[in-house]
């Protein structure tokens, strides 16, 4: 019984969590059959373009053959960049689905920053406290100084 | 044709014989006519070769000329038709002769060789060429050689180019909130990422706090791939505070923080990728600050138009407030683009000013505003989301702002009176009590008396120090001293109770008197005291000290306090009379039976030594007596 319970609860408490697991296999398998394509088509287009290095005997061949090896290139090159933007999705994925290590770093800042903020009211307290008392000490210098007696004397 | 001439001769007159009667008579055909004749040897003419050569339209031709012919001579003669059809069937032969030597051309192997046949190729014709296709092939590969370096070191470029600005972007990241859009991100160089300087924890629909399009900064890609700002221009207000100085109607202003440029224009070669993100940490910072300002100035609106003690606005215009403090200062708050302003010169004047007028420090002004703000209304704000208490009323800050400022004022004037008088008076020293509260202030007026030349041991309490604590609160002077007589006491002739601390408030023009007065009495206390201990009979009233004498003559010491007298403002008058008056007038000099001497400004060596001559003279008098 319990365990129908806890089953229950935690299907209908992870129903948004599960939706989110899937979402994010399905885009996993996205990005790797991306990636298997871009690869596929690479190494497809670049064996063809060895294969191509043969020279036949029609010259018309070639110059076909000539044309076939710049799409090829081509498509590999595409094939590279289109590589490199998956990169930078992952890359753009990586610093907005960190959330474990923001929050470290927001935690990690607000502690810093707070201790900051500590450190400062005790350095202005201490500042204060110096004034203070430098303040003390300069008077009562000033009061039993000779310039002061002297003032005095003077008038 | 074939050499075979045949030879066509005109027919005897004999077979010319057309019909024989049956009586035997011979009947000749009529005698035909010259042309008749000619048309006859014509046709006897055997053109077969000649039509052999002639193709299908001459044929045509000729066929339709026979057709006129024959339509013609159809009815009278029918033998040409059949010349006619010969000449039809020879055409018909020689157009089945030529098909049939189409048929054999086509069918005939040797013609088509000798037409297209190549001849075979030498080897080293044969080379060459190869030669040349693989040179081609070679050219190619080259080329898309060139081709891949090409796009590998754009690609390369693309990946540093993205490793900086994400680099960039993710150090940012650890000290601001970076969001993005992915609608904006159609736009070139910029893939929608936006900072987002707005606290949300402050959030809340009924409050000021609302986020302003200046709290979020677009991120760019800029084309060296370094992360740029994309920074509006109010981005650098800040929020100044300043003095009117009403005397030269020259307003005080300009603060000298140095407002770093933003760093769109400095060159950015020179810079490292570090540097790049501190200054973009630094930018960011000063956008933060002028949110910040922003808030601060649209709460003190906002409390300047709540009816509360001590605002009075005076002014107000489009980011600029103008606030009345009292009736000699007021000040200004506004919200003004800080890269306008640059004159450094009016805030020497205006230090200088200040410190003429009493006006507080206006940096530290400024910044008593912003901390109180903060305090109230910022961390009290994020605490209450925090803890989900209702914030305590923070508000009639401007308020609190408003009566520290006049009670700043106020206060260095109470202290420029408090230094006068310690200045003047030799024996009277000043000691400040810093009481950490922008609306109490706090001084003690010390006066040091030497200490007895009798140690009684009765009087070892006494003091050799006398207190008076002024404390000023707002606007009001609290006098709280030691030493002096209550006045009630006095009324009620209790003098010995009347020792106590006692408390009042004055006015500023009356401080400086009140104090003299307060001094003077507690040196009249002291030279009681110590009249006392050497044994004779004193008594003392508010300001004075008299002695009794055995004849009933009196010699008092009386002080005359004087705010005006620069030199010492407490003089001391030496007073002999007949009677002992409870009313004691000191300005009466007409009052019978009195000398007044003046004695002027004394110390309080000298005032002991003229109470123990005054001992002296007492004690001798007696022994005279």
């Amino acid at each position: 019984m319990n365990k129908g319970v806890a089953g229950g609860g935690t299907s209908g408490a992870s129903g948004p969590t599960v939706a989110a697991a899937t979402a994010a296999a399905q885009k996993q398998k996205s990005l790797q059959q991306r990636v298997d394509n871009d690869i596929g088509s690479i190494v497809d287009n670049f064996s063809i373009v060895v294969n191509v290095a043969r020279v036949n005997d029609p010259p018309v061949r070639n110059s076909q053959e000539a044309f076939m090896m710049e799409v090829r290139a081509a498509k590999m090159v595409q094939a590279a960049d289109s590589l490199l933007k998956l990169v930078s999705e992952l890359k753009q994925t990586a610093i907005f689905s960190g959330f474990a290590s923001l929050n470290d770093h927001v935690d990690k800042r607000t502690a810093e920053l707070n201790q900051q903020a500590e450190k400062t009211d005790k350095m202005l307290a201490r500042i204060g406290e110096d004034a203070a008392a430098s303040l003390k000490e300069m008077e009562s210098h000033y009061y039993s100084s000779l310039v002061r007696s002297n003032q005095h004397s003077q008038q | 044709m074939d050499g075979d001439l045949s030879i066509s001769v005109d027919k005897l007159p004999v077979k010319r014989l057309e019909a024989i009667e049956e009586n035997g008579a011979e009947r000749f055909p009529p005698d035909l006519s010259y042309d008749d004749n000619r048309v006859n040897l014509i046709r006897r003419i055997d053109f077969a070769w000649a039509v052999e050569r002639e193709d299908s339209n001459k044929k045509q031709k000729n066929g339709e000329t026979t057709a006129s012919t024959s339509s013609k001579d159809a009815s009278s003669q029918p033998w040409p038709w059949q010349n006619m059809i010969e000449n039809l069937q020879l055409a018909h032969q020689e157009l089945s002769v030529i098909i049939d030597l189409i048929n054999t051309v086509e069918a005939n192997d040797a013609v088509t060789v000798a037409g297209m046949t190549r001849p075979k190729q030498l080897p080293n014709e044969l080379l060459s060429d190869l030669a040349v296709s693989t040179a081609t092939k070679l050219q190619c590969f080259r080329h898309l050689g060139k081709y891949f370096n090409q796009s590998a070191k754009a690609l390369e470029k693309q990946v540093a180019r993205e490793a900086r600005f994400y680099g960039a972007l993710i150090r940012l990241q650890q000290n601001w909130k970076i969001k993005r859009h992915r609608m904006a991100a159609s736009a070139a160089g910029n893939e929608g990422f936006y900072i987002d300087l707005f606290d949300n924890t402050l959030f809340d629909p009924k409050s000021v706090f609302r986020p302003t399009p200046l709290s979020t900064v677009r991120v760019e890609h800029d084309n060296a791939g370094m992360l740029a700002l994309n920074l509006s221009s109010k981005a650098c207000h800040t929020l100044q505070f300043g003095f009117v100085n009403e005397r030269s109607s020259n307003i005080v202003k300009g603060s000298n923080r140095q407002i770093s440029e933003f760093s769109g224009e400095t060159n950015k070669e020179a810079e490292s990728d570090d540097d790049s993100v501190k200054k973009r940490h630094s930018d960011l910072r000063e956008v933060h600050r002028a949110v910040f300002d922003e808030q601060v100035f649209n709460l003190i609106n906002q409390e300047a138009f709540v009816p509360s003690l001590g605002v009075n606005v005076t002014g107000i215009r489009e980011n600029h407030l103008q606030l009345n403090i009292d009736q000699e200062a007021s000040v200004f708050i506004s919200l003004t683009s800080s890269s306008t302003e640059d004159d450094v010169k009016p805030l020497m004047e205006g230090e200088e000013k200040q410190i003429q007028s009493f006006l507080p420090n206006r940096i530290s002004s400024e910044i008593l505003l912003k901390q109180l703000f903060h305090e109230h209304v910022f961390v009290r704000a994020k605490n209450r989301s925090l803890s989900g208490q209702p914030p305590k009323d923070g508000s009639n800050l401007l308020g609190h702002f408003c009566m520290s400022l006049a009670h700043r004022i106020f206060s260095s004037k109470v202290l420029a009176k408090l230094e006068d008088l310690a200045k003047t008076v030799s024996y009277v020293r000043l000691m400040s009590h810093p009481t950490w509260h922008s609306r109490t202030s706090t001084w003690t007026l010390v006066v040091d008396v030497p200490q007895s030349i009798l140690h009684t041991s009765s009087y070892v309490a006494s003091s050799s120090q006398f207190l008076t604590k002024v404390v000023v609160n707002d606007d009001c002077i609290n006098i709280e001293g030691e030493g002096a007589p209550n006045v009630v006491g006095l009324f009620k002739g209790k003098s010995e109770n009347s020792y106590s601390i006692n408390r009042f408030e004055c006015n500023l023009a009356d401080l400086h008197v009140i104090l003299l007065q307060q001094v003077a009495s507690q040196i009249i206390r002291w030279l009681h005291e110590e009249a006392l201990i050497v044994g004779m009979k004193a008594s003392r009233d508010f300001l004075s000290l008299s002695f009794e004498l055995d004849q009933g003559e009196v010699v008092g010491l009386a002080a005359q306090v004087d705010p005006e007298d620069s030199e010492g403002s407490i003089s001391w008058w030496l007073v002999v009379g007949n009677e002992v008056t409870e009313e004691y007038k000191l300005q009466r000099e007409d009052l019978d039976g009195e000398t007044k001497r003046f004695l002027g400004h004394l110390s309080l060596d000298v005032l002991y030594s003229t109470l123990l001559d005054l001992v002296t003279m007492c004690n001798n008098n007696g022994g005279n007596v």
